[in-house]
């Protein structure tokens, strides 16, 4: 990279030409070489101010989710509320980081290339698991239904916490 | 500047003549030349607009969304497959360190970003101490991702196993470990030496969990035991806390609602806890945290090695790609964070 230093201008220089060999220059631009003081140029986007911007929206969306965890949550006891809630604000934090901090958002069309089919295979995966793993303890053996866990259990585990079994000797 | 560029009618590779066989992808080097002795000037067109660096990071990135998409996809499926899965209390986490951990990556993807514009702006002083900014965070974040996995080992939950303490039900296997452990010869000296010990030198906490023990170890070996009775001393080793609390003030008191049980209370007796769904939530626990702490120890050896070179204009590009890595993995816990902590 270093050896490209002396012509690093060079983008100024062919201004007019928008194809090359045929194949029209995505742009108009190939500054974005890893060097990096024609990088300068072409990002105008780089102010600080704009990335704190994306800091403090974070910190707040990240304080939003954290909301749903304290006893001000109006819909504490519907929980698909809160998850609805939560993926929705994880997503436009994802959003925010792939934009900005990843610098997508001033890329070329390339990055439909590499992201989109990448995105659509993480959820294909996904989906792929469902049947699978997802509905596993829809059919198992009998041996298997009596080592699992069941909410039968945790309701067991709730009556021994409340039960005055042990409780009687105690001080309290 | 004034070179003459002229386009090729078709092909879209070309060589510069004066710089035959130049592996480089630069757009441009016959720049210097003012035209050159002989022939057009024919310019090189790289298959996408960035450099090659960029493009594996990229490639790698999107091999990486796979990755972790399946792991997460693994952890969603399993989650809402499972006919039981415990609250994150059940499990001790906690959330207000899981979101000081996420405020701690966020602030690392910043720091990182504001190291790429400063080396950009040739600020190498300012932007190496970004980086060591960043280091620092990484560090910390994984300190504190310790910290939480040394909490949940202290409990008895681990990935896998003969060390794992958790059962998933108070059944008669749950009833047969307990007594295993109360059996063993250390443990007996153990227990011995705590019925000796006067009330005067104890809590008054610790006297009355011992007279809880010793009623948990007559249950255990009881022959008229009731299948009841296994889920009360499972209950007095190690409570399932309340729902989700802190609505009242006692909450606070008991410590987020987290009641002491035996093993807290005597940390030595290490007997085993139910935890219905816990040795699931274990295994995709430590997998999706154990990958992505892989991912930010590898991070961190890369910011230290950068920590070695000058990081001028020409490390933006290094800088940048390192900074797409970091991103990704802010963006991963973005997801893990309320998929473990708050669902």
């Amino acid at each position: 990279m270093s050896d490209h230093e002396p012509i690093a201008q060079a983008p100024q220089g062919h201004g007019p030409i928008t194809r090359v060999g045929g194949i029209p220059l995505p742009d108009g631009n190939l500054s974005d070489h890893g060097s990096d003081a024609s990088h300068a140029d072409d990002h105008s986007h780089g102010g600080i101010g704009k990335y704190l911007l994306v800091f403090v929206a974070l910190c707040g969306l990240t304080t939003l989710s954290f909301f749903t965890y304290s006893p001000y949550w109006p819909w504490r006891d519907q929980p698909h509320v809160g998850w609805a809630f939560m993926m929705t604000v994880s997503c436009t934090k994802a959003l925010l980081v792939i934009l900005f901090f990843m610098h997508v958002f001033w890329e070329a069309n390339w990055k439909y290339v590499l992201t989109i089919p990448a995105g659509m295979m993480a959820i294909f995966l996904t989906l792929m698991l469902v049947p699978d793993i997802g509905m596993r303890n829809r059919m198992v053996s009998q041996e298997r239904v009596l080592q699992m866990a069941r909410p039968s259990d945790v309701w067991l585990m709730e009556k021994a916490g409340e039960s005055q079994l042990l409780a009687e000797p105690a001080a309290h | 500047m004034n070179a003459p560029a002229i386009s090729l009618p078709q092909g879209s590779r070309s060589l510069g003549p004066t710089h035959g066989g130049n592996g480089h992808d630069g757009n441009d080097h016959t720049n210097g030349h003012g035209g050159g002795h002989h022939g057009p000037v024919l310019q090189y067109q790289p298959g996408l607009p960035l450099t090659r660096g960029k493009l594996f990071m990229w490639l790698f990135l999107s091999t990486e969304i796979m990755f972790f998409a399946a792991l997460l996809g693994m952890y969603v499926v399993l989650r809402f497959g499972a006919p039981v899965w415990p609250k994150p209390h059940h499990v001790h986490l906690s959330e207000p360190i899981g979101a000081f951990n996420t405020f701690v990556l966020i602030c690392s993807s910043v720091t990182i970003v504001l190291a790429f514009e400063s080396a950009k702006a040739n600020k190498t002083k300012s932007a190496k101490s970004w980086m060591l900014a960043t280091l620092l965070l990484g560090s910390l974040f994984l300190g504190v991702k310790g910290y939480e996995y040394a909490a949940k080992f202290e409990h008895g939950i681990y990935p896998w196993s003969p060390r794992s303490r958790v059962f998933e039900k108070p059944d008669l296997y749950y009833g047969s470990a307990v007594r295993a452990r109360l059996g063993e010869p250390a443990m007996i000296d153990r227990l011995k030496e705590l019925d000796d010990t006067p009330e005067s030198k104890l809590s008054v906490e610790q006297v009355s969990a011992r007279r809880r023990l010793l009623k948990v170890r007559q249950m255990v070996v009881d022959p008229n035991q009731q299948a009841f009775d296994l889920a009360v001393v499972a209950d007095q080793v190690m409570p399932l806390p309340t729902d989700r609390p802190l609505t009242k003030h006692e909450g606070q008191e008991a410590g987020g609602g987290h009641v002491s049980g035996l093993n807290d209370i005597f940390p030595w007796l290490k007997l085993p806890a139910v935890i219905p769904g816990g040795t699931m939530w274990a295994s995709t626990y430590f997998f999706l945290t154990g990958f992505h702490a892989i991912h930010v120890m590898v991070g961190l050896i890369v910011f230290s090695i950068m920590l070695l070179y000058k990081l001028g204009p020409k490390r933006a590009g290094m800088i940048e790609n390192a900074g797409l890595y970091w991103h990704f993995v802010d963006l991963v816990w973005i997801f893990l964070f309320p998929l473990l902590y708050l669902f």
